[in-house]
């Protein structure tokens, strides 16, 4: 097993302590191996959606039937989900819970993610999305308490992994 | 041809029983909202920009033993067809998405879709390798094929094109559903947890 295996299967871990059955997944390179380890656990229903939107309608369908879900997607790809964070999640109060990526944090060689780096963790402040950044293997457990807190408080929340984490390198 | 807008979905509330039924931006929740005055059974999702289908698939996955009809705009369909490949993959035969094609953008001013003469959203869903489609131009064509199209439960997904005129002015002026978000949650929420025995806000850690 390689460290990207077992950082995956850890996280994966961590979804499934939570009760969470269902997956929805569009790649970011950063978390192909987690994506690969919940299309592999039985555990898991994993749903490739054709964009990051759609994972956000399906977990927000999920949690009104009373499943666990999780959506998975690359910093780029939560960029995008401004308007349907806020529409559907903020509007009705309904609580799904995001893993992303840290893109273009030091460490991060792709120039195309230079503006991840400079405004993705703002935005997400700028619209109060509550979120953990998980840069060490040991505070994978996060993501079981940023899942808790999403139903706690009926709203969204996201577990940001970065680069070495993912690699199995921190 | 097309169905007057009011004239299908009285059709439909007419024939709704027992199925969770969620709606999309501005038209079709204000017209299921005046044809039905329910406010359990149904999620009014408003202007989510193409996601009622989908996230009524969330619904139907955790409820297999529920019927989802859901709405869909076609100005919503548009900005987000590839949602069928991702239904397709699910194949969930307790779901109906119900596309209201209107060729207009019904919720805001009823502006014209792009491309709307020849648009062919049953060529579409075929494409993407759909086989539970049904069209209806006409009312008699929807009398006719209903129990076909929306009563079966066992045969996968399905995807009804309803070919409806844009709104009338009088149908402009009804109301939207007097609600908001939270109610409409716990409403449909509390709903599924009475009938379906599911824990949707309850027992949740």
């Amino acid at each position: 097993m390689t460290g990207q295996e077992y950082i995956a299967k850890r996280v994966a871990d961590q979804a499934a302590a939570c009760g969470v059955e269902l997956v929805a997944s569009l790649p970011d390179n950063w978390m192909a191996a987690v994506i690969r380890e919940f299309g592999s656990d039985d555990r898991f229903r994993h749903v490739p959606v054709n964009r990051e939107e759609s994972a956000v309608g399906l977990c927000s369908g999920a949690f009104l039937s009373g499943t666990g879900s999780l959506a998975v997607m690359g910093a780029s790809g939560l960029m995008t989900l401004i308007y349907a964070i806020t529409k559907i999640n903020y509007t009705y109060e309904i609580p799904m819970t995001i893993l992303a990526t840290l893109r273009g944090a030091p460490g991060d060689k792709a120039k195309f993610h230079v503006s991840n780096g400079l405004y993705f963790l703002p935005s997400l402040d700028a619209i109060n999305l509550t979120y953990t950044v998980i840069d060490r293997a040991e505070k994978i457990p996060e993501v079981g308490r940023i899942y808790d807190h999403a139903r706690t408080v009926s709203r969204p929340t996201v577990a940001i992994l970065t680069r070495d984490v993912l690699r199995g390198e921190a | 041809m097309a169905i007057p807008y009011r004239a299908a979905f009285q059709f439909l509330a007419d024939r709704w029983t027992n199925e969770l039924v969620v709606t999309s931006a501005g038209n079709s929740s204000q017209m299921w909202w005046d044809v039905t005055r329910d406010a359990d059974r149904v999620f009014y999702l408003d202007a989510s920009m193409s996601l009622s289908t989908l996230l009524a698939s969330g619904v139907a996955y955790g409820l297999p033993q529920a019927k989802v009809w859901a709405f869909m705009g076609d100005g919503a369909f548009i900005m987000n067809p590839g949602m069928l490949m991702v239904e397709r993959d699910l194949n969930l035969p307790n779901l109906t998405h119900i596309l209201v094609s209107n060729r207009v953008y019904g919720g805001t001013s009823d502006l014209d879709l792009p491309n709307k003469p020849v648009n062919d959203y049953v060529g579409m869903a075929k494409s993407i390798g759909l086989e539970g489609i049904w069209s209806f131009e006409t009312m008699g064509q929807l009398e006719g094929g209903f129990d076909a199209a929306f009563c079966g439960n066992a045969e996968g997904h399905r995807f009804v094109v309803l070919e409806v005129d844009p709104f009338t002015p009088e149908d402009h002026a009804i109301e939207e559903p007097p609600m908001d978000g939270p109610e409409i949650k716990f409403r449909f929420g509390r709903y599924i947890e009475k009938t379906y025995g599911a824990k949707v806000f309850t027992g949740q850690f």
